[in-house]
């Protein structure tokens, strides 16, 4: 399976006179985690994120354990001489899909963001939330072990967020990491693994104690057969036995198909009885911001 | 390293930005070549025209994408590969090129020498004139992968240097490429047909240096 990606000591900066953007920073992205990094403008978020997707190379320090990665920037002007669906039959090639695969996978990502109609679009034709929606499907469409995601959401309508959000869950499901910067502090709030923020050129990991605390809207989904299997304990915020053979996970939204995918498909097939919306687990007070 | 190149390729040719250096080398062919001259000599005159178109299509290819695209192959294939793969793509496209101007020259060019008497082998002569485009092909993939990101940035600066380099490497003694015309141009005065190769070695050589050069700095310099 893939590897965990390290970073050690690792520093940036440009050029061998320039200032140095990030510094000293040391992190780990396990398989299947959802990683958000935090900052100021300007703190070098994109660069350590830029480090991380291995556009930049660390001016000092190492990073090793790379997995396949796939990269969404920020803007994603691209005035390419393809249409939509071309271009993301290409970049799917160049991740290691073979082209028919492609061109489904392109097809099937344009259609779950709802561009479908984009498809056979000039790149240099597209509105500005449309190009994005093409940056993020060549992102999702060869299921990256790494997928690094810089300010993704900006340009997105409500729909595709929230299919990003979606695909963000599925991905980390399926054993990959999710490394992200976004301006929205509730964004996938409740799915996160750890934050860390950039501070003076380096990386702090938030306390567990200072996390958001906010977490996103929840859904209750209660089941019965066996206890829930790993992989769906990892996406639940909390899960109880509330009787022999019944356990009540809560779950942030934006996981709920994934994991009530995994359940109906887990081995033994769980029961699903009951999803209703929940109040997010509750916080003991103080530590809520 | 196969779907990168027909990404590359394919934005080349749809692109449409390789028709400004294909037509003004057909032009500066229309210009210097004419049937009845002697073949070497046009040959001479093929490959020496091809170094700077070379070197532009090198350029072509490495400005082609907007940076934010770049990013989003260099993630997927890696910094450096994705960079191979344009210069690869443009010297493939300054090969092919070269190659038509090969036969073309071979067929309306005279089996010589500049006496217009001695006879000069056409199949040998067209030969040296392929081994001579492909070293004017590398050194100008040489040149435009020395003069463009990520090793000069602003097309204020780039152009001139491509510009500048593209001359000093037809004329300036000791140039692989410069042998090789230089060859094609003596070996037409005397009738004798050269054979090309140390220049082809050493533009190889250097080709690859530069190459390697321009690929490991991609993930060093600022985007």
């Amino acid at each position: 399976m893939h590897r965990e990606l390290r970073l050690r000591d690792v520093g940036r900066r440009y050029g061998p006179r320039g200032r140095w953007v990030i510094r000293h920073v040391d992190l780990a992205v396990a398989p299947g985690t959802l990683t958000r990094v935090e900052g100021a403008n300007g703190t070098g978020k994109s660069t350590l994120l830029r480090v991380l997707a291995g556009l930049d190379a660390p001016s000092e320090g190492r990073v090793s354990g790379r997995p396949r990665t796939a990269y969404v920037p920020e803007r994603f002007p691209a005035a390419l001489p393809f249409t939509a669906a071309g271009y993301l039959t290409h970049l799917g090639t160049v991740h290691g899909l073979s082209r028919p695969e492609a061109a489904r996978a392109a097809r099937a990502w344009l259609e779950r963001f709802d561009a479908d109609a984009h498809a056979g679009t000039p790149l240099a034709r597209l509105s500005k939330g449309s190009s994005q929606k093409v940056a993020v499907a060549q992102a999702l469409l060869a299921e990256p072990g790494l997928l690094v995601l810089d300010e993704a959401w900006t340009g997105l309508d409500t729909a595709a967020r929230d299919e990003l959000d979606r695909a963000v869950g599925e991905r980390t499901a399926a054993g990959g990491a999710v490394v992200f910067v976004d301006h929205d502090p509730r964004r996938l709030a409740g799915a996160v693994d750890a934050v860390w923020t950039v501070a003076d050129g380096t990386l702090v990991r938030r306390t567990p104690a200072e996390d958001p605390s906010e977490p996103g809207p929840c859904v209750t989904v209660v089941v019965q057969g066996p206890p829930p299997p790993p992989d769906v304990l990892r996406m639940t915020a909390t899960a109880t036995e509330t009787a022999p053979g019944t356990h009540r996970l809560t779950v942030p939204a934006t996981h709920s198909d994934t994991v009530l995918r995994a359940l109906l498909t887990a081995d033994p097939p769980r029961h699903v009885v009951r999803v209703a919306p929940a109040t997010p687990p509750t916080d003991t007070p103080g530590t809520h911001r | 390293m196969t779907a990168l190149l027909r990404y590359q390729a394919a934005l080349l040719l749809r692109s449409q930005r390789w028709l400004p250096p294909v037509i003004l080398y057909a032009a500066f062919l229309a210009v210097g070549v004419q049937a009845g001259q002697p073949v070497l000599d046009s040959l001479g005159y093929a490959a020496a025209g091809l170094l700077p178109v070379a070197a532009w299509l090198v350029r072509i290819c490495v400005t082609g994408e907007p940076p934010a695209a770049r990013a989003v192959v260099a993630a997927a294939a890696g910094p450096a590969r994705a960079h191979l793969a344009c210069l690869l793509v443009a010297a493939a496209t300054a090969t092919v090129l070269g190659t038509a101007a090969v036969v073309l020259v071979s067929l309306v060019g005279d089996p010589v020498g500049t006496d217009h008497r001695t006879r000069v082998p056409l199949l040998p002569a067209a030969g040296a004139g392929l081994l001579a485009v492909l070293v004017c092909v590398l050194l100008g993939t040489a040149v435009g992968a020395l003069t463009a990101w990520p090793l000069l940035r602003s097309t204020g600066r780039a152009v001139p240097a491509l510009l500048l380099a593209a001359l000093l490497a037809l004329v300036v003694t000791g140039s692989p490429a410069q042998a090789a015309v230089e060859g094609l141009v003596t070996g037409s005065q005397s009738g004798k047909v050269p054979l090309p190769l140390l220049p082809l070695a050493a533009a190889a050589l250097l080709t690859a240096g530069a190459t390697a050069l321009a690929c490991a700095l991609t993930a060093r310099r600022a985007p």
